[in-house]
């Protein structure tokens, strides 16, 4: 009997090849053919060459990350047979370009079924070499089956602004390859798709999901410098901008980026930047600036495995202590980690709202891992979305105004803002510090009066909104309560699942804020779990003290990942188990 | 329309007595009346220095920025409200220290936007360090035995950077500043100005009277602001220093080159209800 709707994906090859395109394409046909799809890729750090590969994850139910083996596994190179067939499930299929590849697959699996396809061949035959790739991708949808329609409208879909010559080539590939993987088969394959109705979902990563909802909220300007895996929110922000009166404009560095948001903030756009560490790191004064002149910025900071260049195509949540304290002096910010990408994009409109509600800026803390990886989710469109710009003053208002005071002393620490161009509100954004008009001022009591007026800001966040969340078993039944924040969440939903299969009651209590920190939500679980475990992609359990730090409760163990790698849900589960053998003894 | 006692501020500016800073500061006074704008339509930015603290005393709105980066943050403002009128001020170590990369990538752009430097040859609010410009040679406290770093020429670079107007001021000539500094603002494209700004405190041998025997006007030697390569030519005098327009050219801005904002600025878009259906079908 074959397995419905179910399937684990790998294609590999050298960078350049298309590795990436045919993953995606796979995953948007399953996508499309109503299933539940998670896309990942790992990449070295080069244009051409090296090894490239993209995992695909399909289920009936929601995925968030590969679990197991691979059921098909496409090698465009002899380096991904060698590298990656042991990786193939009983019964797995091993499709390989048998023009490039000569062998190199486990001796000791006579259980793998080895399509020999020659894809440049055909792919030449149906109008080029260049879409050996398609081929590869039609090749793997014959065997499980698919409905080739659904292939054929992708080709349609993606090829439709190359003109028709280009479709029609493409779907001649595609067929190539779906005829001849079917025909190879000498029995039926393990895995069959069947097409199943319902409404349409996006397929979208962790930075897709970040531009859209940024587009949503209002983001009207954009400056970024190119910094891996940050630059297709530039890219993404550039080819939209005409469409929604966005300036977009790549700046000489990341210093000029976020100054540049800064003024384009305080002229009264909605402003942002995208970046990494590195960039991060050049943007540090910016930010004090924007803390104490109470400007409005997000920044978007997707972590890559540092210090300094360090693994820079590879995954990391080292930087979370860095963005709590980067630039001098105090100020107030926003640090939000989501956890995957419909999160990206509720907390990117958060993010926006936010900055102008607390005149501060917004960190929102993606990582290569979020950014890259894409699944399915419901059309956002349902999201209820509310646009506040907080007190920001309208025109009106201020042809009445007399007497403004820009940085105003108000109980919640907020003061009515006003922007150039409108009358009655003439002030400077200033730098230095600052007395209520924006004057400079040392003067003991100001600067007293102006630090605690800042630091009282934080507080007018909704409370629903920094609370962490939680999933797996209740509070009552949990064995143990696995603590994570920002990407993790996607791998430990997984591993919830695997550890409910073997018996374990397990609950996720997943940190999305970690300033303003929801200390009293986050204590409260902790103090009523039986057995804690945190998880986090660092070395030094950065995400453990702060949670030290603002509640005073100490997480013995932890489950740390530190090695550029996304956790598996598997290792995920293993440190659960071990850690509850542990309290049992 | 405005008067320049109605752009004055009720405190004193904090620079030194006899500071070249006063003069540019009347003199972008004098040249906003000229020009008749409204102060609430003017932006003065500025980065850190003793030229950093100039938005406090003018009764427009300001924004100073940290060290260097006041052109970046004025790009932003610009690009947010091209119906502003933004001016920008800085000094030497500022636009050409810490700031040179922003200097020479702005200056390409031709953003309608006003670069004002106030170009003392010396780190003043830092007490007398060797800036970019200081002559090779020159005698600082950090620069004991004279400076070994040959000086940077702003003209010549603002030049060579595709910059649409070039023109050098003396802090000393209030009139032919002012009239600078509004034909500067009046220039649609980037304006840059470099002003001689004497040092009272850390340039004593720099002072007024050097500069009033050295300069020469520009317009009077019949001087063609449109000729480039005379332009280049007069930029790398030094002999003579010469002050007025060096060069200036009429071309498309970079603001013309942006469709969705020919109606009205990005500043006044409503952003209440933007409608992602397209978008959101891209990932279907």
């Amino acid at each position: 009997m074959a397995v419905i709707n179910r399937v684990n994906f790998k294609i590999g090859g050298p960078a350049g090849s298309g590795v990436a395109t045919v993953g995606l394409l796979f995953a948007k046909c399953l996508q499309r053919a109503g299933l539940n799809v998670f896309g990942t890729n790992d990449y070295p750090s080069l244009i051409k060459g090296g090894h490239n590969t993209y995992m695909v994850a399909a289920s009936p139910e929601p995925v968030y990350s590969i679990v197991d083996g691979f059921d098909i596994l496409i090698a465009l190179d002899q380096l991904t047979a060698s590298l990656h067939s042991h990786e193939l499930t009983h019964k797995g299929a091993l499709i390989y370009d048998s023009d490039k590849v000569k062998g190199g697959w486990p001796t000791d699996r006579p259980d793998i079924m080895c399509i020999g396809a020659p894809l440049t061949q055909m792919a030449a035959q149906a109008g080029g070499e260049i879409m050996f790739n398609t081929v590869a991708l039609g090749a793997s949808m014959g065997i499980m089956q698919l409905d080739f329609q659904i292939l054929e409208g992708m080709m349609r879909k993606i090829w439709a602004r190359k003109g028709e010559a280009v479709v029609q080539a493409n779907i001649a590939a595609a067929k190539a390859g779906y005829d001849f993987s079917k025909e190879a088969l000498r029995e039926p394959f393990k895995v069959k798709i069947e097409f199943v109705k319902r409404e349409k979902t996006m397929f979208i990563n962790g930075n897709e999901a970040s531009v859209l909802g940024a587009v949503r909220a209002g983001c009207k300007f954009v400056a970024e410098y190119p910094m891996s895996p940050s630059s297709a929110i530039l890219h993404l922000m550039a080819g939209h901008e005409r469409e929604y009166g966005i300036i977009v404009k790549q700046t000489e560095d990341e210093i000029a980026a976020a100054n540049m948001i800064a003024g384009a903030a305080f002229a009264g756009v909605r402003a942002m930047t995208a970046t990494s560490g590195g960039g991060f790191s050049l943007m540090v004064e910016a930010l004090g600036n924007m803390g104490i002149a109470e400007i409005p910025c997000v920044i978007f900071e997707s972590q890559r495995a540092g210090p300094s260049t360090g693994l820079p195509t590879y995954t990391e949540q080292a930087d979370l202590q860095f963005v709590l304290h980067a630039s001098q002096g105090e100020f107030p910010r926003v640090v939000i980690a989501p956890g995957d990408p419909q999160e990206c994009y509720i907390e990117a409109i958060n993010a926006f709202n936010i900055a102008e509600l607390v005149q501060t800026p917004v960190i929102v803390l993606l990582d290569k891992f979020l950014s890259e990886s894409s699944m399915t989710i419901e059309d956002v469109r349902r999201i209820p979305v509310q646009i506040d710009r907080g007190k920001l003053l309208s025109d009106e208002q201020m042809a009445a105004a007399s007497g403004f005071k820009r940085y105003a002393i108000t109980e919640d620490g907020i003061s009515p803002r006003c922007l150039p161009g409108q009358r009655n509100g003439i002030h400077v954004c200033s730098s230095y510090e600052h007395d209520e008009t924006g004057f400079t001022s040392e003067a003991p009591d100001v600067r007293v009066a102006m630090i605690n007026k800042r630091a009282r800001k934080l507080a007018a966040i909704p409370q629903p909104i920094i609370a962490p969340s939680f999933a797996g078993a209740s509070e009552e039944e949990a064995q143990i309560l696995l603590v994570c924040w920002g990407s993790t969440k996607m791998p430990m939903l997984e591993a919830l699942k695997l550890l409910g299969r073997s018996g374990i009651k397990a609950r996720m209590m997943h940190i999305r804020y970690a300033s303003p920190f929801p200390a009293r939500a986050v204590l409260s679980a902790l103090m009523k779990a039986k057995n804690t475990l945190i998880f986090e992609g660092n070395s030094e359990a950065q995400m453990r003290s702060l949670i030290l730090q603002k509640t005073g409760y100490y997480i013995e163990k932890t489950c740390l990942r530190y090695d550029g790698r996304p956790f598996t849900p598997e290792e995920i589960c293993e440190a659960a188990k071990k850690a509850i053998e542990r309290k049992m003894i | 329309m405005v008067t320049v006692s109605e752009l004055n501020v009720p405190h004193m500016p904090q620079w030194c007595p006899g500071c070249g800073d006063f003069g540019i500061l009347i003199s972008l006074k004098g040249a906003i009346a000229k020009l008749g704008l409204n102060p609430h339509e003017v932006v003065v930015v500025s980065g850190i220095g003793c030229s950093g603290k100039l938005p406090h005393y003018i009764k427009t709105y300001g924004y100073e920025g940290i060290h260097g980066r006041a052109l970046p943050a004025a790009t932003g403002i610009h690009l947010a409200n091209h119906k502003l009128t933004t001016i920008v001020v800085g000094g030497d170590g500022d636009g050409y220290g810490i700031g040179m990369g922003h200097f020479i990538h702005t200056m390409r752009r031709n953003f309608d936007m006003t670069y004002i430097v106030h170009d003392n040859e010396i780190y003043g609010l830092t007490t007398g360090q060797t800036s970019p410009t200081t002559k090779k040679g020159v005698k600082t406290k950090s620069t004991p035995f004279g400076s070994i770093d040959t000086e940077v020429n702003p003209p010549l670079l603002a030049l060579a950077a595709g910059a649409t107007f070039v023109a050098r001021g003396f802090s000393g000539d209030i009139p032919h500043l002012t009239e600078l500094i509004a034909k500067g603002i009046a220039h649609r494209g980037i304006a840059f100005i470099d002003v001689f700004q004497p040092c009272v405190t850390y340039r004593k041998d720099l002072p007024y009277e050097l500069y009033q025997k050295k300069i020469y006007k520009l317009e009077a030697e019949g001087h063609n602001p449109s000729d480039w390569e005379a332009a280049l030519k007069k930029a790398r005098e030094t002999d003579r220093w010469p002050i007025g327009v060096f060069y200036q050219e009429q071309k498309p801005i970079y603001t013309d080159e942006i469709p969705f904002i020919s109606e009205s600025p990005l500043a006044k878009h409503d952003i209440s209800k933007i409608d992602i259906s397209k978008f959101v079908e891209e990932f279907f």
